[in-house]
């Protein structure tokens, strides 16, 4: 068999999606309307368009909410990953640490982090600290394994080159080690991301004062289909955004491979 | 005792003092090198002169590339008995009067080949100017003009091999020692680099140790090619190249005097294997 490729050229493609979310959106427009299924489960196009033009253009109160779920996110992935990082250079560097911590650091990341939630509303309270520990907590454990399996991929041939050469530990590590590292740091660190918004919109589901999460709490308790949806869309966007700069990142920033 | 004297057919392959002491010179007094209870090295003495382009060749595991191995100062001392001197002093990692090329080229994939070239002068400590000076010099000289922006994915086997090649002649370390460095090419690339080596060589008259499995390689760059016998390790014969210099690898594919060694060796290696 032979391998097939596509042969429709970008534009050919997304105009194709286009046409694909068109029809589904005006099905599920027709389903609701006929009442072919209860708007009430599904909600209505329609009436996600009108909840986020208001919510976003007349009262911004989705662009706040969104800022505070946003702000937590990136604290947390900044906190969990700077520290998963360093962390993980150490026990690169320091077999012994990592034989000693490892284990406990294990037992923990196993715990389900959800399950924690409450103790953290009870610590930091319903404001975005107890979010930023959620996602801080998870995004933590991400980078960290990442970070320790980067740096034991090092290539055996620059050891024996940095050995010749005399390079003391810091330039080994600097020139040899955490450059080969970075490739799957970076798979770590657009994890960690995704994971940092899930503890944080997570926290916020459970309890809060602020953010998409407890928005959408207040809209499905009240039976505003249409406005889940429309958080639920908002929340898929911000994930594909993600993505999407940090694959650009790490093209940029490795060009080389 | 099993030793068998060297049968050298000319050469200084035993001890040799007054070559010791110098900057440049390998002096190998009856080495064994054995790792738990596996004798590797058996015996060995060789001396390499100062300048000298000598190889070491060898059926697979016969110790050749470990003979190496100790002069880097890869080794720990405790596998080493006999004397072992390299520039007049006991091996160790690091010193600065070796340059060690391996098999594989060992380029850092997120370096460019200007980079790469530097990368030894650089963790030596030579200072930035020079360092990219001697780099950009040497590029141009195993011939990757206009290539000093790639990154090693741009570049074919023989040119990544070439930066290495760039980057062990970048330090100025009176040793080169070479671990078959040319031994994952194909043929032609093979004798284009083996040109390439000679001529940076013949510039400087730097001592190289080479250790290969190829005979047409050893006979066509050497002064003197050591053959070694199988495991345990032990010098058979020590060969003097008495073709002229300079040479070119690529003219000695056609030359009388050349194959006329180059069987002699052979009929020396062949004596090796044979029990």
């Amino acid at each position: 068999m032979t391998v097939r490729t596509t042969t429709w050229t970008t534009p050919q493609l997304w105009a194709g999606r286009a046409t694909i979310l068109v029809v589904f959106f005006l099905l599920w427009e027709q389903a609701a309307a006929t009442r072919f299924i209860d708007p009430i489960l599904i909600g209505r196009p329609s009436g996600i368009a009108s909840y986020l033009w208001q919510e976003i253009f007349v009262t911004g109160s989705l662009i706040k909410d969104l800022g505070w779920t946003m702000l937590g996110t990136i604290l947390a992935f900044l906190l969990g990953s700077v520290s998963g990082v360093l962390v993980g250079m150490v026990f690169v560097t320091r077999p012994t640490v990592e034989a000693l911590l490892s284990p406990i650091l294990m037992a923990l990341n196993a715990m389900p982090r959800i399950a924690l939630a409450p103790l953290f509303l009870i610590w930091f309270g319903l404001g975005i600290g107890s979010k930023i520990a959620i996602g801080f907590s998870l995004a933590f454990f991400i980078v960290l394994s990442s970070t320790v399996a980067g740096g034991r991929g090092v290539n055996p041939d620059h050891i024996t080159l940095a050995r010749t050469l005399g390079a003391s530990d810091t330039q080994t590590f600097r020139k040899f080690v955490l450059p080969s590292a970075v490739p799957v740091i970076f798979n770590g660190l657009r994890l960690g991301l995704i994971f940092a918004l899930l503890g944080v919109v997570g926290g916020e589901i459970i309890a809060s004062e602020h953010g998409l999460g407890q928005t959408l709490t207040v809209l499905a308790a009240s039976f505003k289909t249409s406005g889940v949806f429309a958080v639920i869309i908002l929340l898929a966007l911000i994930g594909v955004c993600i993505t999407w700069s940090m694959t650009w990142l790490e093209n940029h920033l490795l060009r080389w491979r | 005792m099993n030793h068998r004297a060297p049968d050298a057919i000319v050469g200084n392959g035993a001890f040799a003092p007054a070559a010791s002491g110098r900057a440049g010179a390998v002096h190998i007094h009856r080495v064994s090198v054995a790792f738990a209870r596996l004798l590797v090295v058996d015996d060995i003495s060789l001396g390499v002169d100062q300048g000298e382009f000598v190889s070491i060749v060898g059926p697979s595991g016969c110790g050749k590339t470990t003979l190496l191995n100790v002069a880097a100062g890869l080794l720990p001392a405790d596998v080493i008995r006999g004397t072992y001197l390299v520039g007049g002093k006991a091996p160790e990692s690091g010193n600065r009067d070796v340059a060690y090329m391996l098999a594989r080229d060992a380029l850092c994939p997120w370096r460019t080949a200007l980079e790469n070239a530097e990368l030894g002068a650089e963790i030596r400590g030579v200072a930035p100017g020079e360092r990219r000076q001697r780099a950009l010099e040497l590029l141009d000289k195993v011939g990757l003009r206009g290539f000093e922006d790639a990154y090693p994915k741009a570049l074919s086997q023989g040119m990544r091999q070439r930066v290495a090649l760039a980057r062990t002649f970048s330090l100025d370390s009176p040793i080169l020692l070479m671990d078959e460095p040319f031994g994952a090419l194909d043929a032609q690339t093979k004798l284009q680099l083996e040109d390439v080596l000679l001529s940076l060589w013949q510039r400087e008259r730097r001592t190289v140790v080479f250790v290969t499995h190829d005979l047409s390689e050893a006979v066509s760059m050497s002064d003197r090619v050591v053959v070694m016998s199988a495991r345990p390790g032990r010098i058979i014969a020590d060969v003097r190249i008495t073709l002229g210099r300079p040479r070119s690898v690529r003219a000695l594919q056609k030359d009388l005097a050349y194959h006329e060694l180059y069987s002699r060796v052979w009929t020396k290696l062949e004596e090796g294997l044979s029990p």
